[in-house]
């Protein structure tokens, strides 16, 4: 089959939208999108159209797309998807050659992605392509309910420079959707900061999203500056939920052995699935 | 004769409902995403509300906090009709205390079987 990569910024976002979706008809989680949310998608993971790519066949037929997310030195492939029925094609492995050809032009030192676990035909790609596994995350959810924890320490609640101010210093690696440059792009980033008279200190940044219709928290990045990660973190996530008790809670790429996980467990999250992220140095591996 | 609506975004699977749930003498609605369903919800005012978890505007998880707010529907039962892991069906019923789930593929007499058992416990 002959196929071409076309850049995708010749594409609407509604047409990228469409095949976006119909790209993940059969997955199990689908995450379909409209064109509202990728548009906002676009624009908070710096993903740069002219430089992502849609497959199409000889014919004129769209096969698949595929994203590319610019910041400074490193680079981000995302929504990669093909048609069920072109599957097994080429056409994958020649949206990540387009994606990756031009990540080397413009002189990203690393290219990372996250692919959803246990989806092995785009894992398999990936490490064709030079990848290997840098970690694994959860993506969890926590429903609105009534809080039985007593709330403890002195709260301060951060606004939008505070809380980047937070993130500025974290000391961990932060996957892109969570990055300090993904919070900055969202005028809806907020935090609080927890201290305790022992000393014992945190804080928690997070997204207070207007989504399409009703509030919902996302992007949760917490950090232990001081004392028990589980202990600071019970007490930063029952504020918070204390303070927004009908939000709902999506909780994307937490560590697997992200200290912090006992306390969202004890706070009732559940994880809907898990992440690989995946990375590639330029000059190969 | 109860009302039920349906929100998914895949029409096939809407099709495939609404043979079902009119052929046992209820009203069918539907709605092919979040938006839609949640203002469909509000203005019709249904007894029963079937829901895809994967929607194009918010997941149904989002959706459900957000039927759950409208004091009218409340009390309106919800049923997840899902192809998530039958894990993460069961944990999404149980903390957004919704009504029952079932996972795609799923039966036909399945699903009769548990829109009977939902609306008998209701009335």
């Amino acid at each position: 089959m002959s196929i071409e990569i076309i850049p995708a910024d010749r594409f609407t976002i509604q047409e990228l939208t469409d095949l976006y979706n119909q790209t993940r008809v059969d997955y199990l989680v689908p995450m379909p999108m409209n064109a509202d949310r990728l548009n906002e998608y676009i624009h908070d993971f710096n993903v740069d159209l002219r430089r992502s790519g849609v497959a199409r066949d000889a014919n004129g037929q769209v096969l698949g797309l595929s994203m590319l997310g610019i910041r400074q030195e490193m680079a981000w492939v995302t929504r990669l998807g093909i048609l069920p029925s072109s599957r097994r094609t080429g056409a994958g492995s020649l949206l990540m050659d387009f994606m990756l050809n031009n990540a080397d032009t413009l002189g990203m030192k690393e290219t990372h992605l996250e692919v959803i676990k246990n989806n092995e035909p785009a894992y398999t790609l990936f490490l064709k392509k030079g990848f290997v596994e840098s970690g694994t995350y959860l993506v969890m959810r926590h429903a609105p309910r009534p809080l039985s924890d007593s709330l403890q320490g002195d709260v301060t609640w951060l606004d939008f420079e505070k809380a980047l101010e937070k993130l500025e210093d974290y000391p961990e690696h932060i996957t892109w959707i969570n990055a300090l440059e993904s919070m900055q792009n969202s005028p809806n980033t907020e935090g609080l900061q927890i201290n305790f008279p022992d000393g014992t200190s945190g804080w928690l940044v997070y997204r207070n999203t207007k989504f399409t219709l009703r509030s919902t928290l996302s992007h949760l990045i917490m950090h232990t500056e001081q004392g028990k990660p589980q202990n600071v973190g019970m007490q930063l996530l029952s504020h918070l939920h204390t303070r927004y008790l009908h939000h709902d809670t999506y909780a994307e790429n937490i560590h697997e052995n992200d200290p912090h996980l006992p306390a969202f467990h004890a706070l009732g999250y559940f994880t809907n699935f898990s992440r690989i992220e995946m990375r590639r140095q330029r000059d190969g591996n | 004769m109860a009302k039920i609506l349906y929100i998914e975004d895949i029409q096939d699977n809407i099709t495939l409902v609404e043979k079902i749930v009119t052929s046992r003498g209820h009203e069918f609605l539907f709605a092919h995403s979040a938006e839609e369903g949640l203002e469909m919800a509000v203005m019709s005012r249904p007894d029963l509300i079937l829901l895809d978890l994967g929607l194009p505007d918010a997941d149904g998880q989002t959706l459900s906090v957000w039927l759950r707010g409208d004091p009218a529907l409340a009390s309106v039962p919800i049923i997840v009709l899902t192809a998530w892991p039958e894990e993460v069906a069961r944990q999404t019923v149980d903390a957004y205390n919704l009504n029952g789930y079932l996972c795609k593929p799923f039966s036909l007499s399945s699903l009769v079987k548990m829109i009977d058992s939902v609306l008998d416990s209701k009335s």
